[in-house]
Formats: C-alpha cells, structure tokens, sequence
C-alpha cells in the first residue's frame, strides 16, 4: 500500500516536470536564439532557398529558408501562434491576413514602411495593400499578387461567334449555349467547384460588395442572389461538368472544356501539358456584368510577433520587395510582381498573357477581410454543392446560409 | 519498487501525451476556444455543454454520425469476414503460392493512401473508369462511383477493406497455424469432412485472434478518417462525411477547437461503449 503512495507521488512529480520541461524547451528549435546574423524565413513556395543567396551575399546575413506546403501551411501555423515559436519572416496568403492578425501573429508595421525604399505602399496595387491591412494595423508586404482570368480556346470560340472571348456574362451564357449544343460529354466551362473565392467574385460582377459593418446582412443582397442563379444556371443548363470528368487539361486540349477561369501559373501547365493546342488558345478579362472585378490573391511577408530581428526582417523584406528581385522571382517562378514598376520590365509587359493579368489586377477586390473568412467560404461551398446537387431551392438555401454566416460571425 | 522502475517511463510518456492531452482536450470542449483564444488565454470562455448541445443540432454532424454508423455496420464484418476467407485460402494453397499471395494481400496496407486514392480515383471515375468500363462492355449502367452520396460511401467501404485486409490477414494466418495439428489428425480418424472441421476445430481454435480483430477493426472504423479525406473530402453533399473527418474540418480547417474537442468526446464514448460491449460479450462467451 506504502508502495503505491509513493510511486504515486513519484509519477506525478515526474510527469509534471516532464511536461514542464516539454513546455520550456519549445522556443529552441526556433529561429529566435540563433545568432545573430541569421534570420529564419517560413515560405509556401519552393526555390525560395537558392534565390536569397544573392542577397545573403550582400548582407551578409543568412537568411534560414523553411519551405512549407501549402496544404500544411495553416496548421503549420497555428501551431507556431499556439506555441509561439515562430520563424522572423512568415508568409501569408492574402485570405489568411484578417484570421491570423485578429489571434495576434504579426507585428504591426505601419511605422516602419516609410523608412525602407521599397515598403512604402505606393509602390504596390492598391487592393493588394488593402489585404496587408487589418483593424488600421500594417501587418505586412505584398510580395507577389495573383488573381483569376478566363482561359479560353480562340478556335472553338471564333466558331461560336467569340473570337475574343466572352467580353460579358449575357455572351458567356449565350456562348455556353451554342458550346453544349455541340453533343454528348461536350461543354462549356469548368467552373471552380471547390474554389470558396469563385462565387465572390461572380458576386462582384453582379454588383454586389462585401461591407465589413453589415456582416450577414450581406448575403440577403439581391445582386449576391443573382450570382448564386446565374451560378447554377451553368450546371442547370449542363454548360459545366457537376463531377469529375476526363482529366482538365486533356479535356481543355480536346476542345470539351474550352473555357475555364483560373489563374497565371496555368499558362505555363497549358503550355507543357497541352503543346498541340499552341496558339489555339488565350487568356481574357473576366465577363462584365455590373463590373469585371477579380479577386486579389497571393502572399504578403510579414514579421512574427515575438521575432527580436524586426530590422533585420524587414531588410530582408525590403530586398524581396525591390522591383529587379521582384522581376527575378517572375523569372525563376512565374509568379506575378507586386510591385508595380516590376511591370514595366519588358518581361511582363511584352507578354500578351501575362499583360492581360496585369490589366485585370487594376480591376480586382479583396476578398472580405474578416477572420471567419475560411468558414464563409467553405459555408457557401456546401450551400452551393446542395444547390447545384441537390437542385435545393435558392432562395430558401440562402436563407439559411445568411443564418450560418451569422452564427459563424458571433452576431 | 523496482517493477516500478521499469514500467515508469512508459507510464510517464503515457501520462504525458495520453491521459494529459484527453483531459485537456476535455476541457476545451467546455470552452469557446479558436485560434484567437490560441494566442490569447483570456478570450477563451467556459461556455458549458453548449458545444454538445449544438453538435446534436448541426445536420452536419448528424450525417456524419449516420455515415459512421454505416461504415462500421457494413465495413466492419466484411473486413473481418473476407481477411479471414483470405487466410484460410492461403493456408490451403502450397506455399510458394501462399507466400506469392501474402505479399499481393498484404500490399495495400503498406502503401501510401495518398497513392492509393490517385490510383482509385481514376478507377472509380464516372466517365472513363476502369470500373464503368468493364462494366460498359457487359452493358450495365455507369455506376456513379463518386457522385452520389450513398454510393459514396460503399466506394469508400470497398476500397478501405481491399486496403485493411493485410494486416489483419496476418493475424488470421498467425493463428491459423498454431492450432495443433493433431486435433485435425483426430477429426479425420473420426471421419469427419471439411465443414465439420472448419466449423468445430478451426472456428472455436481461432476465438481469440476474432476477437482481437474484431475490436481493433471496429475501433479502426469508428475512426474512419483517410479514405473520405483524401477521396472526396466529405462530399458529395456530406455523404461520406466521418465523425473524424467532422473533428479535423471544425478543429483545424475552421479552428474551432472547443466545438471540434467536443465532437471527439462523442467519439471517444462511441468507442469505450463499443469496445465495453465487446468484452461483456466476450466474458459471456467464455
């Protein structure tokens, strides 16, 4: 009996201590206590490593590159704010920027971005700074910015009476008309079934914006509701495939698909996975209803709260952000500049596809810049999918939606 | 003391990233945590049984309850009854057969999920399939393999049993052989046939390791969570939607920690009464 009190005892100091000591020692496989000129960089994108060594030749900092999938990235992250311990330099997709900054991850850098050359907000897109923006905090810097077009094949359009392309969602109905008329397994565009912005952005172009003050209010918009109609009449008439068809790009390539909407890293797939359709195919504004706005995606560099190297982070962001290194990264990875005189270089300006992006980042929003974001729209997803699925009746479904959103914003 | 000793660290590790991290987690299903409450303690509020109440009130979760429920019922006996066909084949079989054989069954279990989904993926596709294909050429229907949400779900049941029966093969095969063979020997001196050997030796010799097989596969069920995370994510319209998928999605792709540690607290009494159920059965049998 004695025994057993005292291994009791013995056991849990043990286990508390253990645990104590699993607590404390957390912060050591961070960047924080290493030397101290070496920063750690957290990034989705990989090539990142051998890209800074230009600049850590200049600085002579090192800078500790950590690639992080984007699938892993979220939880990745969380954990980092769970346990604050964290990189000095993070990565953050425009859509995180609100859900992250309201739990406290990045330092504010509004007085900061004037002392740097290249951070000062004029430099960049203005939508693409409004997303570095959360409750009048700078919580970061636009590092590359990526927003959605229609693709489309000029072949099988001009034969629809398009030859450039849809220019408004009335031709985009009427050409998906023509287009699934063509027979069996033909259509007209693969929309983006399990993409949350998508349906924002047909809510924009109907006229409809998200105001931060009404919160679920939104939704009861009737132009939001002509968005969500015009969105299934495209799997009500057959112009999309509901489930998963041939593969995209074969189907693209084979002219059943000749239309879908998505952005600037599929020039390239297209051009390798697809070669024989060469100059059958291009990329064009969105359609037009009330207005063709996209969205304003891609990544911003921000700081980690507890980093102690904020000017070293923010040298470091300032190199990224220059447009020579910012017309490098296009190089090297496809993706599009920030910056705005980065577009003047000849490599993007005398690409067609690529300038056809560039014109449609001046008409672009940010998505709603509320930490709930994520649930919204993977909320409006199910409430599509029962929709488009289900043929759930429009109005009642948005109904319910409203009600979600308004529980999901604590209202 | 010195047993003590002995068992301590594996106690320790056990109270540490076990029963520690059940009771915490237990406590947070009472509270409103998110990740804002993650980075700042004093925004977390108790909140009561108000998770729970709201979990049995979300059809979400009631589906996937239901598809739970029906992945254990119509899984867990198919799993259990074709690993056990297949390691009596294999003990038929010669034994370059059966070893040739073993390697085959036991395949899936050691590849990657992720590769088996891409492989299935394109088998179960509507349109261009292997498996409507076949079925094309005896002119039967395209069945939809993915796109409907109840045969969704049998999609996912066959693919995780073809893909469960390895290990659990094993474990038949490891039992099969070390039943004596003179029990056999003797049944034959009494003239007895196949059935009555596989019904009155073989069966009752093999109790334990069926009982074995069944809790674990049963527990492995109620945690059905791969097959619909990588295959279709829950759709089409929820209909392959686990309670483990549910925890992942409301815990760490909405961080909604107290309502996702509230829904694996419904889970985890699902399991201890399962498996409580299992093993009053089993003292009854004995």
């Amino acid at each position: 009996m004695k025994k057993h009190q005292v291994f009791k005892t013995v056991s849990v100091l043990a286990a508390s201590s253990f645990v104590l000591a699993a607590c404390s020692s957390g912060g050591g496989s961070g960047g924080n206590e290493s030397s101290d000129d070496t920063i750690t960089v957290w990034t989705m994108t990989d090539g990142l490593d051998e890209f800074v060594q230009e600049y850590e030749d200049e600085s002579g900092t090192t800078v500790e590159v950590q690639a992080i999938p984007w699938e892993n990235a979220h939880d990745k992250i969380v954990t980092a704010v769970a346990s604050g311990d964290g990189p000095d330099v993070l990565q953050v997709g425009t859509t995180w920027v609100a859900e992250f900054a309201d739990a406290g991850t990045f330092q504010d850098l509004s007085d900061y971005t004037d002392e740097y050359d290249n951070l000062s907000s004029d430099n960049f897109y203005d939508t693409a700074v409004e997303t570095t923006k959360y409750e009048d905090q700078t919580i970061g810097v636009p590092w590359y910015v990526d927003t959605r077009a229609l693709f489309y094949r000029t072949d099988i359009l001009e034969d629809a009476g398009y030859p450039d392309g849809p220019k408004t969602w009335d031709d985009m109905v009427d050409a998906s008309e023509q287009l699934t008329a063509r027979g069996d397994d033909q259509y007209a565009i693969d929309l983006l079934a399990d993409d949350p912005q998508f349906p924002f952005v047909m809510a924009w172009e109907q006229g409809w914006d998200y105001d931060l003050d009404k919160g679920a209010e939104n939704f009861d918009d009737p132009a939001f509701q002509e968005a969500i109609e015009l969105h299934h009449t495209f799997y009500g008439e057959g112009y999309s495939q509901l489930g998963e068809g041939k593969e995209f790009f074969q189907a693209f390539a084979d002219g059943s698909k000749p239309m879908f909407i998505s952005g600037p890293w599929d020039i390239q797939t297209i051009e390798e996975r697809a070669p024989e359709i060469e100059g059958d195919w291009d990329v064009t504004l969105m359609p037009e209803a009330e207005t063709n706005d996209s969205m304003m995606g891609g990544a911003h560099w921000t700081v980690f709260n507890n980093s102690e190297k904020t000017e070293e982070a923010l040298d470091f962001i300032n190199w990224m952000s220059a447009p020579e290194t910012q017309v490098k990264w296009y190089e090297d990875h496809s993706e599009l500049p920030a910056n705005l005189e980065a577009w003047e270089d000849p490599v993007l300006k005398d690409d067609d596809k690529i300038s056809t992006f560039g014109e449609q980042l001046e008409h672009t929003k940010p998505l709603p810049l509320v930490p709930e974001y994520e649930q919204m729209g993977q909320e409006l997803l199910s409430t599509l999918e029962q929709i488009n699925r289900n043929d759930a009746d429009i109005d009642k479904s948005l109904d319910e939606y409203q009600q979600e959103v308004s529980r999901i914003l604590g209202e | 003391m010195t047993p003590y000793l002995f068992i301590g660290p594996a106690l320790l590790l056990l109270v540490a990233f076990s029963f520690l991290p059940i009771i915490i987690a237990l406590v947070i299903s009472f509270t409103d945590m998110n990740i804002g409450g993650l980075a700042n303690w004093s925004q977390i509020s108790f909140v009561g049984i108000s998770n729970f109440i709201r979990l049995f009130q979300d059809p979400v979760f009631l589906q996937s309850m239901w598809n739970t429920l029906l992945y254990v019922v119509i899984g867990v006996p198919l799993a259990i009854i074709s690993s056990f066909v297949i390691a009596l084949f294999l003990k038929l079989v010669t034994d370059r057969m059966s070893s040739t054989f073993r390697v085959i069954y036991y395949m899936p279990s050691i590849t990657n999920i992720v590769a088996i989904a891409v492989v299935w993926g394109f088998l179960y596709n509507q349109q261009y399939g292997l498996f409507n294909y076949l079925l094309s050429m005896v002119d039967l229907q395209a069945v939809p393999w993915l796109e409907h949400p109840f045969v969704a779900k049998i999609s996912l049941i066959i693919m995780a049993v073809w893909k469960s029966n390895g290990v659990s093969m094993l474990i038949f095969l490891a039992a099969l052989q070390s039943i004596p063979r003179i029990y056999y020997e003797a049944a034959d001196i009494d003239g007895a046939n196949r059935w009555q050997k596989l019904w009155n030796i073989t069966l009752p010799s093999m109790r334990f390791a069926t009982f074995f097989v069944t809790v674990t596969t049963l527990i492995a069920w109620l945690q059905f969570f791969e097959e619909p995370f990588v295959m279709t994510d829950g759709g089409p319209l929820n209909g392959t939607n686990s309670i483990a998928l549910f925890i992942y999605q409301e815990g760490f792709q909405s961080s909604e920690f107290g309502y996702g540690a509230s829904a694996s607290f419904v889970l985890f009494a699902i399991i201890i009464v399962a498996t409580l159920v299992q093993f009053k059965f089993r003292k009854a049998d004995q």
